[in-house]
């Protein structure tokens, strides 16, 4: 599968993780990549490339029910979950959660990290993004 | 610095206006202005426009410039600023600086916005920008902006324990101040059980609870006291005007990013936050003086969570106080007695100018229909995209 964005996330056998860039002076994880050090009491900024972990806790979460307009590249539209997910690196990131009814969600509970197709390209290739889906393990 | 006072305010009707264009709404609005501020437009030595993206001349949106070609080439200064949808209110805050730095003695801030229908869109020919987060968010997940406010919603609910019933009444509150308001768009009362039968838009706001996209235009003149003396009527100063931008560590999920670096500690919505901070510092009230606040509400999230944000409520205290009744008309802390953008729409950098027109309206006992008595002190609040907060503080 291609990402729809690149530099965004990377699939290895043991899992997708979000690619981040974390400053030396401070440790904060910026997501994406790409970003500067904002922190203003921060004086190194040097950016070292990393990543968030596989897993990380619901934050807060809702259901889009009208299609966006736009760039979406999803096949077969229906409503969907996006969530905010808390990392242990101290980032929270939007996104799709899949793998769920919404009638079992709640704040709290233990997403990984994962790669679904979204629609076929031109030539046949499948576009991807990150989703968040239930951890095995379930509770945080 | 000189002291500043509102010489004049007006705007035009809010809706959708297909056959009007951006650059007359903004006239009609600026010369309401100057008729009320008993002010030619001759004598205008700037003009300072609220610049939006979607429409308006020579590609640049609004534009001070244009407006000043089209109406009256006198040589006044003109001045295009943006902000997002806080540029109105940032408009104000620069006319202001104009007029309290000596350059000018009599200046009119303009914000025109005509806006595409349903969900604000990528801009059009925006670039596929992978370190531009509003391509990401489209790109990734399809993120609207009702998206960004239902997701605080939830968690204000987890939080707080804020119920359905109580966002319901939210809206409930701003479509009854609007029903005496003659220039809302919308009118009509609604009841919490109309909310809730409304069309779930993005779980857990509804159609009734986020507000739409309206066409409108708003303009505000100020000028010196001497120009205040000289026009008559209530004298009305602009006490405190400010502009910030967020802070690092801000947890508030922002339209149109896709993540937050949360701080402990650090300041919520921080751009606004700052801005309502250094507006009421510099006008020397604190927010029990303030008596008419206008924000704005892009959803009910909004009507619950800013009071607190701002300082008027501690965290959680505003589903209360709103039950209560603390935020009508006649209430302890009147909030959008204008009816705020779900009953107006928002057309958004004509936003943060009609809020100021707004509190003038109340401030003199003009609000017909829809008057708070006796307020002396208004505040209006207002956010925009790319991390842009402004408030205005308006005494009497």
């Amino acid at each position: 599968m291609t990402p729809v964005v690149p530099g965004i996330f990377e699939t290895h056998e043991g899992g997708t993780r979000l690619l981040t860039s974390r400053c030396a002076g401070c440790g904060s994880h910026y997501f994406p990549r790409g970003s500067r050090c904002t922190n203003p009491d921060c004086l190194d900024k040097t950016l070292l490339d990393d990543r968030l972990s596989d897993t990380g806790v619901l934050y807060s979460y809702t259901i889009q029910c009208y299609q966006p307009p736009g760039i979406f590249p999803m096949e077969q539209w229906a409503p969907y979950i996006i969530g905010v997910v808390e990392f242990a690196q101290g980032v929270r990131v939007m996104g799709m959660v899949r793998g769920v009814e919404s009638s079992d969600l709640a704040i709290g509970m233990r997403l990984r990290t994962a790669e679904e197709r979204l629609s076929a390209t031109a030539s046949g290739d499948a576009l991807s993004t990150y989703v968040f889906v239930p951890s095995e393990g379930g509770a945080p | 610095m000189r002291p500043v006072y509102v010489l004049g305010v007006g705007a035009h009707r809010w809706g959708k206006f297909p056959d009007t264009s951006q650059r007359d709404l903004a006239i009609d609005a600026l010369r309401q202005a100057l008729g009320d501020a008993d002010v030619a437009m001759s004598r205008l030595g700037g003009l300072v426009a609220a610049s939006s993206r979607f429409e308006g001349g020579l590609g640049w949106g609004l534009h001070a410039n244009e407006i000043l070609q089209s109406v009256s080439e006198h040589g006044a200064a003109a001045l295009n600023v943006g902000g997002g949808c806080a540029a109105g209110a940032n408009a104000v805050h620069s006319a202001a600086m104009m007029v309290a730095s000596g350059q000018c003695d009599v200046v009119a801030a303009l914000g025109a916005e005509k806006m595409p229908k349903g969900f604000i869109p990528r801009p059009p020919g925006a670039k596929d920008d992978p370190t531009d987060s509003d391509y990401l968010r489209w790109k990734l997940m399809g993120a609207t902006n009702p998206v960004y406010w239902a997701l605080e919603a939830r968690r204000r609910m987890h939080d707080f324990g804020t119920t359905a019933e109580t966002f319901a009444a939210a809206s409930v509150l701003m479509h009854r101040h609007a029903v005496g308001n003659p220039r809302a768009r919308y009118r009509s009362e609604c009841s919490v059980a109309d909310v809730l039968a409304s069309p779930m838009v993005s779980d857990p706001l509804r159609l009734l609870g986020i507000c739409a996209v309206s066409d409108g235009a708003a303009a505000v003149v100020l000028g010196t006291q001497a120009e205040a003396r000289r026009r008559g009527g209530v004298m009305l100063r602009v006490a405190g005007s400010a502009m910030a931008t967020g802070l690092y560590g801000d947890p508030a999920t922002r339209v149109p990013t896709v993540a937050t670096m949360p701080r402990p500690g650090a300041l919520h919505t921080s751009e606004v936050a700052t801005a309502a901070r250094r507006a009421m510092t510099q006008a020397g009230v604190g927010p029990a003086e303030v008596g008419v606040l206008e924000i704005a509400d892009n959803s009910v999230w909004q009507v619950l969570a800013w009071p607190e944000l701002l300082g008027f409520a501690e965290p959680g205290e505003a589903d209360g106080m709103l039950l209560r009744g603390d935020f009508s008309i006649g209430g302890r802390l009147p909030l959008n007695p204008s009816g705020g953008f779900l009953s107006f729409g928002e057309a958004t950098t004509a936003q943060g100018v009609l809020q100021v027109c707004e509190l003038a309206w109340q401030l003199r006992g003009e609000a017909t229909g829809h008057q708070v008595e006796g307020a002396r002190i208004g505040m209006s609040a207002i956010l925009g995209l790319g991390a842009n907060g402004a408030s205005i503080v308006l005494s009497r």
